[in-house]
């Protein structure tokens, strides 16, 4: 497999999730949009030094580019407790609490995106499956476990098949969002229909192949792991803890952070 | 090795839930120690049926209703199983049955985990399952991929592999685990020669060291004729009245069912639509009319390669390295190469699916470049190599009809759909799937697959007809129904440009036979 600069890939599959969830988690308990966007800015330059940085930019400018427009239209132009307007809109005001709450909420949720998209494109699907089975997860949970995390990517591959199979019949799919549109609304039915197709199938060559069975799984590789891998896993998890808890903390005894 | 049968079944009768006739009736079947068997029929005689039957690979309670009986020889813990269609009939653990009797299925990628990413991992998936220890497993992995040809590719992304190192991992995965028994479903599907002949090989290895081995096929080629025993199923022929379908045609010996190496009286084989290759129809050959007529298609210097960020691969390194080919009107062309030499990514070029490195793809004179693939659709048809990767919609009809007629809109229907309708059913008649007009797809036979793939091409009247691997799986039938599209098509002027490993096929039609070799195109005579 070939690396990026900086691979994730080469990492444990647990230090990873770890990193993400540790991310996501710290982010959400700093709760200030300043914060969020130098964690961002983070994600992103990290995100840029792998080797499928486009898919993973491309996936999360899919879900964020709706979800950031939909916040600035709910919380931008409607916030009640809104007091600096900035500007009238009939009913609609553009107040600077709104604009920053959007912000904010916008900046965070970027963050959760960006750093499980990234865990997830970069993760090596069978070393994943090994180290949740050696923690004693039964196979089938793990393969769930992973068909999620990795749900993305696969459904991303499955649909440029799609997309080329309607292409070599005619679909032209031209840079306008009334294209694009049309585009995913005729892939949505096939993706969706071919993973459940092939799960059915899937689940018969998985059981043929003994995936099911009690007997402990020995594992052909190993994966990597290092000190310093397990060290900085313990070392994201206190730092989660303790983000928690200084906001509750902060929140109970020492009003808003 | 003891004594008796390793596998024996009997299907008196299978069928579907839902279906109204028998999809499997009256069939036996015995596996000895070290024997060939061939199972052969046409399109829809049920044998991958059989084949998921004896696997013990149909979900649930066999996903239908099955009265008859199996039995694992002395070898399997399983015993004799009896089946009498009721809810209360015995479940098989398909692991511990696959332990004896192993299944390589028609479409080779089913059998992948899909959660490995080496070629190396897959076949040790089966292996670390059972709690094998990793010294002992990677002897198997070296010994297994000497068997089928996989030394080279143990590193190999599964998903990158093509059509013919696909079916050879596929099989590696059943061979692993050293069953008594292996059942292989058209095992030379998209094989190369050399593919072919080392799978070849290994089942005679495997028979000699006491393997029973079942071979389902359409085709009765050199490995079914080695064959001691043939089981000929017969055909469903679509509205000829036939009921055939399903039912057990002929048994014996190759030599009581061929005579002079034709199909003998009574006819079963040719009844059942099974090719046997020395009783192919002979054709009158071709009259070569596109001469010095302009070419519809031409590549030019055309040099392509891969790498893992979608960008244009090193010199050097390239799977295309400067192919030249012009295609004229009415013209057939025949394209051979070994597995993995880039036939597939040849065709992509064609249709825009893939964009030249560099070079020129000239379309009626025309560079493609810039052009949309949705766009040149409409004068290059692509027959994919793989049909699950060309059909995607929910009955056969809703997929000839895709794309055809006028530009879709986002919220608005094609205006012209009853001419849309119309020309989808005539396409589908033409490959004689007219009864299948409201199926979904992927409950087609694989070889119906195919001919609906092919429906979705030749709706279009193309200029070009771009066909990869089109014989694979198909019957004497299918074989037809492939012959009269080419034919149609090249009378009003399209040129056909295919790619097979079925060189008898390919010196039979085309007018010309290249071979795809180190990235470059050469004669091939």
């Amino acid at each position: 497999m070939s690396r990026g600069t900086l691979s994730l890939e080469r990492l444990n599959p647990l230090t990873t999730l770890t990193g993400a969830a540790a991310v996501a988690v710290i982010t959400t308990a700093a709760g200030h949009w300043a914060f969020s966007l130098t964690v961002l800015g983070g994600l992103l330059a990290l995100t840029a030094r792998q080797a499928r940085a486009a898919a993973v930019l491309r996936a999360a400018a899919a879900i964020l580019l709706p979800f950031w427009t939909a916040l600035l239209f709910m919380h931008g132009l409607f916030f009640p407790e809104g007091r600096t307007v900035l500007a009238e809109l009939g009913p609609a005001a553009v107040t600077r609490e709104g604009l920053l709450f959007a912000l904010d909420a916008g900046l965070r949720t970027g963050v959760f995106v960006v750093a499980f998209l990234l865990f997830s494109f970069t993760v090596r699907v069978p070393e994943l499956l090994t180290v949740l089975s050696a923690r004693g997860l039964p196979p089938r949970l793990g393969f769930v476990v992973v068909s999620a995390l990795t749900l993305l990517p696969a459904a991303a591959d499955r649909i440029r098949r799609i997309r080329a199979a309607q292409e070599a019949r005619g679909l032209v799919i031209g840079r306008s969002l009334a294209s694009r549109l049309l585009a995913a609304r005729l892939q949505a039915v096939p993706l969706v229909l071919s993973l459940v197709h092939e799960s059915g199938e899937r689940a018969q060559a998985l059981d043929a192949r003994g995936f099911s069975g009690r007997q402990p799984h020995t594992s052909l590789r190993t994966v990597p792991d290092s000190a310093p891998q397990w060290a900085a896993r313990r070392v994201l998890l206190v730092l989660s803890l303790a983000a928690v808890a200084v906001r509750v903390a902060l929140a109970l005894f020492g009003g808003r952070a | 090795m003891s004594a008796g049968p390793l596998l024996a079944a009997h299907v008196a009768s299978f069928r579907f839930h839902g279906a109204d006739t028998p999809a499997l009736r009256d069939i036996s079947i015995t596996a000895d120690a070290g024997s060939l068997t061939a199972v052969l029929g046409g399109s829809g005689s049920g044998k991958s049926t059989l084949a998921r039957i004896l696997a013990a690979w149909l979900p649930g309670h066999y996903g239908g209703e099955l009265r008859g009986r199996l039995e694992l020889g002395a070898a399997g813990a399983g015993g004799r199983i009896e089946f009498t269609g009721g809810s209360d009939d015995p479940r098989i653990d398909p692991a511990a049955w696959a332990a004896h009797v192993a299944y390589v299925p028609q479409d080779a990628a089913a059998m992948l985990s899909t959660v490995r990413d080496t070629v190396a991992g897959e076949l040790a998936f089966g292996l670390e399952n059972l709690g094998v220890q990793v010294e002992e497993m990677r002897c198997r992995i070296a010994d297994t991929a000497g068997l089928t040809g996989l030394q080279d590719l143990l590193e190999r992304d599964p998903a990158t592999l093509s059509g013919g190192e696909l079916r050879r991992l596929a099989i590696g995965c059943a061979v692993i685990r050293r069953p008594s028994v292996l059942l292989l479903d058209e095992p030379f599907a998209s094989l190369d020669a050399e593919g072919a002949g080392t799978v070849e090989r290994l089942v005679r290895r495997l028979t000699a060291e006491g393997t029973a081995v079942v071979v389902f096929s359409s085709t009765a080629d050199t490995l079914c004729r080695s064959a001691s025993h043939w089981t000929v199923l017969g055909n469903t022929v679509l509205g000829s009245g036939e009921h055939d379908g399903g039912r057990q045609l002929a048994a014996g010996t190759p030599g009581t069912l061929l005579v002079a190496g034709v199909p003998a009286d009574g006819d079963a084989l040719a009844r059942s639509g099974v090719v046997v290759p020395e009783d192919a129809p002979v054709t009158a050959p071709r009259r070569i009319h596109a001469g010095g007529a302009t070419p519809l298609l031409e590549l030019i210097d055309v040099r392509f390669g891969y790498d893992r960020a979608g960008d244009v691969a090193a010199p050097g390194t390239e799977t295309l390295r400067g192919v030249d080919l012009a295609l004229r009107p009415g013209e057939i062309l025949a394209v051979t190469g070994a597995n993995g030499s880039g036939k597939s990514t040849l065709l992509r070029q064609l249709n825009g699916l893939l964009r030249p490195g560099s070079g020129t793809v000239l379309l009626k004179g025309a560079p493609t470049d810039g052009t949309p693939a949705g766009v040149l659709a409409a004068d290059v048809g692509l027959l994919f190599q793989d049909p699950r990767f060309q059909l995607f919609e929910r009955t056969a009809l809703r997929e000839v009809a895709f794309g055809l007629g006028a530009k879709r809109r986002l919220l608005r229907r094609n205006g012209d759909d009853a001419g849309v309708r119309e020309r989808a059913l005539a396409a589908l008649a033409a490959v004689g799937l007219d009864a299948h007009v409201n199926t979904h797809p992927l409950e087609l036979p694989a070889s119906s697959r195919r001919l609906l793939a092919l429906a979705t091409v030749i709706a279009r009247e193309p200029a070009v007809l771009a066909l990869d691997e089109p014989t694979v799986g198909l019957d004497r039938r299918g074989l037809e129904v492939l012959d009269t599209a080419m034919a149609e098509a090249t009378a009003w002027g399209a040129a056909v440009v295919m790619v097979t490993h079925h060189l008898a096929y390919a010196r039979a039609r085309a007018d010309r036979l290249l071979r795809l070799d180190g990235g470059v195109l050469t004669p091939l005579d």
